[in-house]
């Protein structure tokens, strides 16, 4: 007993020390990414900034929040997010545990039929004309909907409910009478919660991110991402310096400047919320959630 | 479940017919010449009775985000009696929106600054799609009827080989030649004084200038940190270098082919001797360290916080002062067409008068395709163009003394504390480019038009080719091989040319180098080119 | 016997077996009212634009339509497969990928590594922050590692050059380019890819862990006989599913990075069909590229999905 306890010990320092490394080796650009967010966009980009910030500026975010559509993005964003992840866990997670049940039948078709939309696809202007064709243009569900649910999601969770539903729960208790919903309810949903909370989160991070399903379909301003106000002041247009047209000059050196301020800044900005709340969904992925709710 | 059904039926359906409609709509409608429009002949305004066009527009990032709300086009409403609807696409997403547009049967009157590509225009024109538009030019645009019957490259350049034209270009004035340089070179005059030297004649003095700037401390900051050449590409110092070698005599808009003085032929000219000459002389520049380093990967950033600092020695920029701001950007003097190993003193870096083709189209669905061609003509006019460019007087700009226009204060110091360009979004469009029309320099007050620029491109006036061609327009087929061997020919050449100034492959390789571009088809694509210049020509 | 009745037989048997499917139906009629939302999804927004994949073969002409553009057969492939680059291409694609493939473990070790400490302070941080730089655009990333890695004022070839070394131009050399590539988007996605593993790990049945302590198996052993093969299947099919988006490469991030002089390392598939899209209107073409992506891709799945069945119990069907 007392070896055992030892090499573990030995087994928790080396581990720490492994996990101290590679946090520190990321750490490094996450202190860059914040630092050069405060400091001198020339600076940064001829490397005297390299740690912590020079010549301090706080430009970078007055033009960011300068924006006053940028509160409407943000709106937009968290409604588009909740909502999308919503609309993604009502499809995923029932279709994805149906999948992993012995008695469906057709099982192999059904997943091929899903698998072979991983490979082809319509295109955009097909695809286009289905969501105009369904109205959803201009409405917050042409964001939404097209990409509520891809073959990746539903096959990752479905290995994750065939590898840890016992069957001889779901058989004891539908030997008791349960119906499958019931089923599904009171024992399949308790157990889900690691996945729930990955595919949430999978999910969730990239409707936040998204930008091209609202470029395509939407042209409200008032319905615009927190992502599409954004890149309207960070992107640079890539022009080519033999094409010389008159007037581009100074669109151009005018967006490498704020280019070069906001860059950084808009990163904090997008992404912090999705920090914050980070921790908060760990406490799913911690073990011994599952105590007490299997017994056999 | 049977509802469900019964969805999806209607919604592929739907689908089919709109497909099939799209198929059909466009078949055999020629362009349609609208008989019942009126729409007066001459002055303003254009029609008597309201009409309402839709634009489609592409919106640079530094322009007003609804155009609807721009001075110059709301006051151009008051004086035509067209209601323009603008519709904005953000540029990141144009190519998409613009075939969705077309795909999706939602065509608006007219593609406004929507940047159509030669191989559309004709296509697109051919289908009837976007209308012929001879007939109506030469009927309702005066303005630009007269500025092709002054400059025929415009009118070869705009007509495919079909003899139709499908749109209404860009056009800079042909006497404005700092907008047709665009980027030209300059040197550091504070520095050439501190040398004692004279501004570089030859391409012996400029290695030698260059030299005494890596071993100065010429700006006094007692480190060695003086770059003789910087940049962001190594395409500027090409392009000021290569008409030192007789090379590229016909303009940008032929970036691979000229007159060979010699024959009086078309010759592709980036296998050339003297390109290979030109080749060894960069390449003597870069291995000395002579041209900064890291050209080649560098951040724009750090070029533009470099120059700031006054550690260049010379450039290739549109100006340096919109660049380096007034401090360091006025200690810069334009450079010289500089003389070459074989006596060639010639500057080549120069664009056409026809500047673009892609940006203004009517489409089939235009019920006023009359009055719309006059609403256009308008802006290739002297009035037209100072509107544009310069907005309404004592609105946007002034009349000084002696004629010239200058922007108000309160537009170049903005009381509200934003930048110019910011400022003239509120009023006009023209930052962001891709717009059609016509600059001229008594009106255009970009980077190009700054005292600094006009006299650096004085500097280079003697020495530029007489003749510079737009770029040619082809068939549809020729378009197709075209392009494809152009993506392999012309890539391999940048790539090669780069490697070879760097040094990371030896001119040794350069026999090499001239068959695999046979390898890859150059006869073929010479050709293609030749027979296009052959009707050029003839035209 | 004879044919009639065998016909009888038949029919008898067919109708018990029909029978036996409707009674199975039956008994699980919920479990397909669970599939139905997500097929309809398919259906809808995937299998009903599917009509679009013939521009693959046909000159597309907006205003025509996908249905009225005419045929033109396998000539987009053609032009693809005679292009002098083709070759360089291929091999740059696979590479680039083969490489990131190799890396594939890494997150599975980050994920069994913060598996094993204890739940507080120090686990909470290592998760956030190796996290975090997932969401930093692709630009920055970029914007980092130009300013990294600058031949003259790049941090790494200021420490090269004190040391005494001659500085090393990173971002030109085609030597360097999959290294910068392949290692910045394991820096990048490192602590992202892990938390499905860790989510994989929280799902192993705990009593196996106490059943384990309690015959003395140190912390190595529960890894190597507990976790490893609990997570097997996760990683499984993560495997295979990365292979069926073999060919995909992070094009931003590629066109950013690459230069004329890097080029034959960094020019992939994704890259060309962009530049020959500059020229002429890529709907088309850029479509043929992606067909025959799709097409490498699920031969890999089929394949590799092959060899999991028969090598282990896992995979995708």
């Amino acid at each position: 007993m007392m070896r055992v306890s030892l090499s573990d010990k030995a087994f928790d320092i080396v581990n720490k020390i492994f996990l101290l490394i590679v946090t520190a080796v990321i750490l490094y650009p996450l202190i860059f990414v914040v630092s050069a967010s405060i400091s001198d966009p020339g600076a940064v980009s001829s490397g005297r900034m390299w740690l912590w910030p020079v010549d301090i500026t706080l430009e970078g975010y007055r033009k960011v929040f300068e924006n006053s559509d940028i509160w409407i993005g943000y709106r937009n964003t968290i409604l588009y997010t909740l909502l999308g992840t919503l609309i993604h866990l009502l499809v995923l997670i029932p279709c994805a545990y149906a999948l992993s049940r012995r008695e469906v039948m057709g099982k192999k078709i059904i997943l091929w039929f899903i698998i072979f939309t991983m490979f082809f696809n319509g295109g955009l202007i097909p695809t286009y004309l289905v969501v105009k064709s369904l109205g959803m243009v201009d409405t917050i569900w042409s964001v939404i909907v097209p990409n509520a649910v891809g073959a990746w999601s539903i096959l990752v969770a479905r290995t994750f409910f065939q590898q840890n539903i016992p069957e001889q729960l779901v058989e004891a208790a539908k030997m008791d009478g349960g119906s499958d919903f019931y089923i599904f309810r009171k024992v399949v949903l308790p157990l889900a919660g690691p996945i729930i909370a990955v595919m949430a989160l999978f999910h969730g991070v990239s409707l936040w991110n998204q930008y091209f399903n609202a470029l395509i379909y939407i042209s409200d301003q008032n319905l615009y991402p927190l992502q599409l106000f954004l890149r309207e002041i960070l992107v640079i247009n890539e022009i080519d310096m033999n094409t010389q047209e008159a007037g581009q000059m100074e669109s151009f050196v005018e967006q490498v400047k704020t280019a070069g301020l906001i860059k950084y800044a808009v990163i904090i900005v997008s992404a912090l919320p999705l920090l914050i709340i980070y921790p908060f969904l760990q406490r799913f992925f911690v073990k011994g959630v599952l105590i007490g709710s299997v017994k056999e | 479940m049977k509802l469900k059904k019964s969805l999806l039926a209607a919604t592929s359906a739907v689908l089919l017919l709109s497909a099939c409609n799209n198929a059909e709509g466009t078949q055999g409608e020629d362009s349609a010449e609208t008989a019942s429009e009126k729409v007066n002949e001459t002055g303003m305004p254009i029609v008597d009775e309201q009409i309402q066009l839709k634009f489609f527009a592409d919106r640079a990032a530094t322009t007003h985000e609804d155009w609807n709300d721009v001075m110059i086009f709301n006051e151009y409403e008051k004086m035509t009696n067209i209601d323009v609807e603008w519709e904005m696409v953000p540029t990141d997403a144009l190519a998409e929106k613009r075939n969705l547009a077309l795909a999706s049967g939602t065509l608006p009157d007219v593609f406004h600054s929507a940047d159509i590509s030669n191989l559309d225009l004709l296509e697109y024109g051919q289908q009837g799609v976007f209308l012929e538009l001879n007939d109506l030019i030469d009927q309702y645009a005066p303005n630009l009827k007269k500025l092709m019957n002054e400059n025929p490259d415009i009118k070869k350049g705009i007509t495919f080989p079909n003899g139709k034209i499908y749109s209404m270009p860009t056009i800079y004035e042909p006497d404005f030649l700092s907008v047709l340089d665009g980027a030209r070179p300059w040197v550091n005059q504070e520095w050439l004084d501190k040398l004692g030297m004279e501004n570089p004649e030859t391409t012996e003095e400029f290695y030698q200038y260059l030299k005494a700037v890596q071993e100065t401390d010429l700006n006094g900051n007692g480190k060695q940190d003086e770059i003789p050449y910087g940049g962001t590409v190594i395409d500027g110092l090409v392009g000021w270098i290569k008409g030192s070698y007789g090379l590229g005599n016909r303009g940008i808009r032929h970036p691979y082919i000229d007159v060979d003085s010699d024959s009086d032929e078309l010759r592709f000219f980036a296998d050339d001797e003297e390109y290979k000459q030109m080749l060894q002389y960069i390449n003597k520049l870069y291995s000395e360290g002579l041209i900064q380093q890291n050209i080649f990967s560098i951040d724009y950033n750090q070029f533009l916080a470099n120059g700031a600092q006054n550690i260049y020695g010379s450039t290739v920029f549109h100006n340096t002062i919109s660049l380096f701001g007034e401090e360091v950007g006025s200690k810069f003097t334009g450079g010289n067409a500089l003389e070459g190993e074989n006596g060639d003193k010639m500057y080549t870096d120069l664009g056409s008068s026809l500047a673009g083709m892609g940006g203004f189209v009517i489409t089939k669905e235009n019920p006023n395709p009359a009055a719309t061609v006059r609403w256009m003509d308008y802006f290739y006019s002297d009035e037209g163009a100072k509107l544009f460019f310069m907005g309404l007087e004592g609105e946007t700009y002034q009349e000084t003394e002696d004629g010239e226009v200058e922007y108000l204060d309160k537009i170049t110091n903005s009381p509200d504390g934003l930048t110019m360009e910011q400022e003239l979004a509120k009023y006009m469009t023209w930052l962001g480019g891709g717009y059609p029309g016509i600059v001229k320099q008594d009106y255009f007050k970009g980077s190009e038009s700054l005292p600094s620029s006009i006299k650096a491109t004085e500097r280079l006036e003697p020495y530029i080719p007489e003749e510079i061609w737009p770029a040619f327009t082809f068939t549809e087929e020729e378009s197709r091989r075209f392009s494809a061997l152009a993506t392999d020919i012309e890539k391999y050449v940048k790539e090669t040319r780069d490697k070879l100034i760097t040094g990371e492959i030896s001119f040794a390789e350069w026999d090499n180098y001239v068959q695999t571009l046979q390898d890859m088809g150059l006869e073929e694509y010479m050709e293609i080119q030749n027979a296009a210049y052959e009707r050029f020509k003839n035209s | 016997m004879t044919t009639a009745n065998l016909e009888i037989d038949k029919k008898q048997k067919e109708r018990s077996k029909i029978h036996k499917l409707l009674r199975r139906f039956k008994n699980s009629w919920q479990l397909y009212l669970f599939l139905l939302p997500a097929l309809t999804f398919f259906i809808i927004f995937h299998y009903l634009p599917m009509y679009g994949v013939q521009i693959a073969f046909k000159d597309f002409y907006a205003t025509e339509g996908i249905w009225g553009s005419p045929w033109i057969g396998f000539d987009h492939f053609t032009r693809f497969f005679d292009s002098y680059y083709f070759w360089r291409l291929l091999t740059n694609t696979l590479l680039l990928n083969l490489y990131q493939l190799a890396l594939f473990p890494l997150p599975i070790i980050l994920a069994l590594a913060v598996n094993e400490l204890r739940n507080g302070a120090f686990k909470k941080w290592v998760q956030t922050i190796t996290y975090a730089p997932h969401f930093i655009s692709v630009v920055v990333i970029v914007g980092m590692i130009v300013a990294f890695l600058d031949t003259i004022t790049g941090l790494a070839n200021h420490m090269i050059t004190s040391l005494g070394g001659e500085s090393v131009p990173f971002l030109t050399s085609p030597e360097w380019f999959r290294h910068i590539f392949v290692w910045s988007d394991v820096w990048q996605t490192l602590g992202w890819g892990s938390i499905i593993y860790l989510a994989a790990l929280a799902g192993i049945n705990p009593e196996l862990h106490e059943a384990a302590k309690i015959d003395g198996a140190t912390r190595m052993q529960r890894i190597r006989y507990i976790n490893i093969p609990g997570i097997l299947p996760t990683v499984v099919v993560l495997f295979i599913l990365s292979l069926g988006n073999f060919m995909a490469v992070g094009f931003e991030k590629v066109l950013l990075l690459q230069n004329n002089l890097n080029s034959s390392t960094s020019d992939v598939i994704q890259t060309f069909v962009y530049e020959s899209g500059l020229l002429e209107g890529q709907y088309s073409f850029a479509s043929a590229i992606g067909l025959f992506d799709s097409m490498i891709n699920i031969i890999l799945l089929i394949t590799v999905n092959q060899i999991a069945k028969k090598t282990s119990d896992n995979s995708l069907w």
